[in-house]
């Protein structure tokens, strides 16, 4: 079978494949231009750039919420161009996206949000449950499970769009800005989680441009500027800093990392 | 599976202004289909009745002549019945008493006794066979031959045209009911519509993490259900009641000046399934738009 063929050949390439990839919205001039870069299993990436510079097309073009004016997007080997439509979901449960503006639906509780990528997929209401507080226990809202989103603070908000994001234990994770409205302890914690997930496999990229964070961290950058792409590796050292170390042991004291066991569960 | 009767809503549909309306406009529509085909149903058994009950009768008019006497035309209606009764597919014929008819005239005519001695038009009630009819037209004209003055009515122009008028009634109960699908379908067509413009973000975030049209299109689907049965139900136990009040208003009048107007068993089933299968039509129309709208999107 040709089709399979192709895609164990893709699978070859990694979880996210780019080539000469241009972007427009309607008929306005093309935000992102001949990008071509691959992105392997676990690998963790900085996306930055000025403001205006399409971090945010980019990630739309990750998470599958625009299709690419020209070039070839190949995710987890499948080109996403020929994807038919009633395939998308299943590709998108397979990538956590935390938005910038967080996008929670705040008619629903904070569990209930957190649920929703688990329901979707028809699970039972008791594993579903299990799982939820479970990961709402780990990112500490073990409390606020029947709050309204809109009565919890920034932070506590993101943490929610966090554990929607990660909640499926996707391949692929994406978070536009999650250190925005968040002050520099909250973010360090933020990314530390993300490290751990890393970790268990999942691939990350993470758009900011908290530069400061970016060195800390000494992870490899991409950076966009006016629609091209710019690799960097690691620009500071990797090793943590007395400030990091800091937030580190604090992050871990909070939030139990309880994930191997959570991503176990969800596998079986 | 589509459950209809439980399950959550990831959509805050119930706040919507566009489909608060939903139920008092359904309940609306339900409740003229419900009078509308009611309406129609009992047409159909009264038309049915009537036809039934003139079809298989003929009646004969012979009238009296000049200044023939009680006897002669007597004895002229007893020449009809002779000629009558040889005809095939006629299965009886028989005389109309004259008292009979004094009575029928009563009303315009009074009770005196000379009633009797005028010359009164002669009736003969003819009935024909079952499977078998004359030829009308060489009967009629065989009869005037034989007996003149003797006039054939098969009650050929009365039924038509009785039959022409129930039908065009029935034809616009119909169409009653047809329009008010139409409206409620564009109703809901509307409520959906707007319902997603109201809520596309949220769709937009569910299509994001991974949920299929079906799933988005589920919570319409089974918000316009409860919502049209919840009006309809009513609107069909209102139309219903309407209908059982009407009847018992009909009841107290003289029964033998209105014709039975009456709703078998198996028509009031029809009645009772209206707001169902409206709110299964109204259910699908809001698939069917949500689905039409999402595939639009990417």
């Amino acid at each position: 079978m040709p089709v399979k063929q192709q895609t164990k050949q893709n699978a070859a390439d990694g979880v996210v494949r780019f080539e000469n990839v241009g972007m427009r919205y309607g008929t306005g001039p093309e935000v992102l231009r001949d990008l071509s870069f691959s992105l392997g299993p676990a690998s963790f990436h900085f996306l930055t750039g000025p403001s205006g510079a399409g971090k945010s097309s980019l990630l739309k073009l990750l998470y599958l919420a625009r299709l690419p004016s020209r070039g070839l997007i190949t995710l987890f080997g499948r080109d996403v161009a020929t994807i038919p439509r009633r395939d998308m979901p299943e590709l998108r449960r397979e990538v956590g996206v935390v938005f910038q503006d967080f996008r929670l639906l705040n008619h629903l509780s904070v569990f209930d949000n957190v649920a929703l990528p688990l329901r979707i997929t028809g699970l039972r209401e008791g594993t579903i449950r299990k799982h939820v507080i479970e990961l709402l226990t780990w990112v500490g809202l073990a409390d606020n499970l029947d709050a309204r989103p809109t009565t919890l603070s920034g932070g506590q908000q993101q943490r929610v769009a966090i554990a929607r994001a990660v909640i499926s234990r996707p391949r692929l994770l994406l978070a536009d800005e999650p250190t925005g409205n968040v002050d520099d302890a909250i973010a360090m914690r933020l990314l530390y989680l993300f490290e751990e997930l890393n970790r268990l496999g999942t691939t990350v990229v993470i758009a900011t441009h908290n530069d400061a964070l970016v060195s800390r961290f000494g992870r490899p950058r991409m950076e966009l500027e006016a629609g091209s792409l710019k690799f960097h590796g690691v620009t500071a050292a990797a090793s943590s800093t007395a400030d990091s170390d800091g937030s580190k042991a604090e992050a871990q004291s909070k939030w139990p990392l309880t994930l191997p066991k959570l991503a176990d569960n969800l596998s079986s | 599976m589509l459950n209809l009767f439980a399950g959550r809503f990831d959509l805050p549909l119930s706040r919507d202004p566009s489909t608060k309306l939903l139920p008092w406009i359904v309940g609306l529509m339900v409740y003229l289909a419900t009078l509308a085909l009611a309406g129609a149903l009992s047409l159909s058994g009264l038309l049915a009745d009537w036809n039934q009950g003139l079809s298989s009768k003929i009646t004969v008019q012979v009238m009296p002549l000049g200044d023939e006497t009680g006897e002669e035309t007597q004895a002229r209606v007893t020449t009809a019945i002779r000629t009558l009764l040889i005809t095939p597919g006629i299965a009886e014929a028989k005389s109309i008493p004259i008292a009979e008819i004094a009575a029928m005239l009563e009303p315009w005519l009074g009770t005196a006794a000379h009633v009797m001695e005028l010359p009164l038009p002669r009736l003969i009630d003819v009935t024909l066979e079952e499977d078998r009819s004359p030829d009308i037209e060489e009967l009629s004209k065989r009869l005037a031959e034989k007996v003149p003055g003797a006039t054939l009515d098969d009650h050929q122009f009365w039924r038509s045209q009785l039959f022409k008028l129930v039908r065009s009634l029935e034809v616009l109960a119909a169409l009653v009911v047809g329009l008010v699908a139409l409206a409620a379908i564009a109703v809901v067509v509307f409520a959906t519509r707007g319902g997603l413009a109201v809520h596309r973000e949220i769709i937009e975030v569910l299509h994001l993490i991974g949920a299929h049209d079906e799933y988005v299109a589920d919570q319409f689907q089974r918000h316009v259900w409860r919502n049209c049965l919840r009006g309809g139900g009513v609107a069909g136990a209102l139309g219903v009641t309407t209908l059982v009040g009407l009847r018992q208003l009909a009841e107290q009048l003289d029964p033998a000046l209105l014709p039975t107007i009456e709703v078998d068993p198996w028509q009031w089933g029809t009645l009772i399934l209206i707001p169902i299968i409206a709110s299964l039509i109204a259910m699908w129309t809001a698939k069917r738009t949500v689905m039409r709208a999402l595939a639009r999107m990417v």
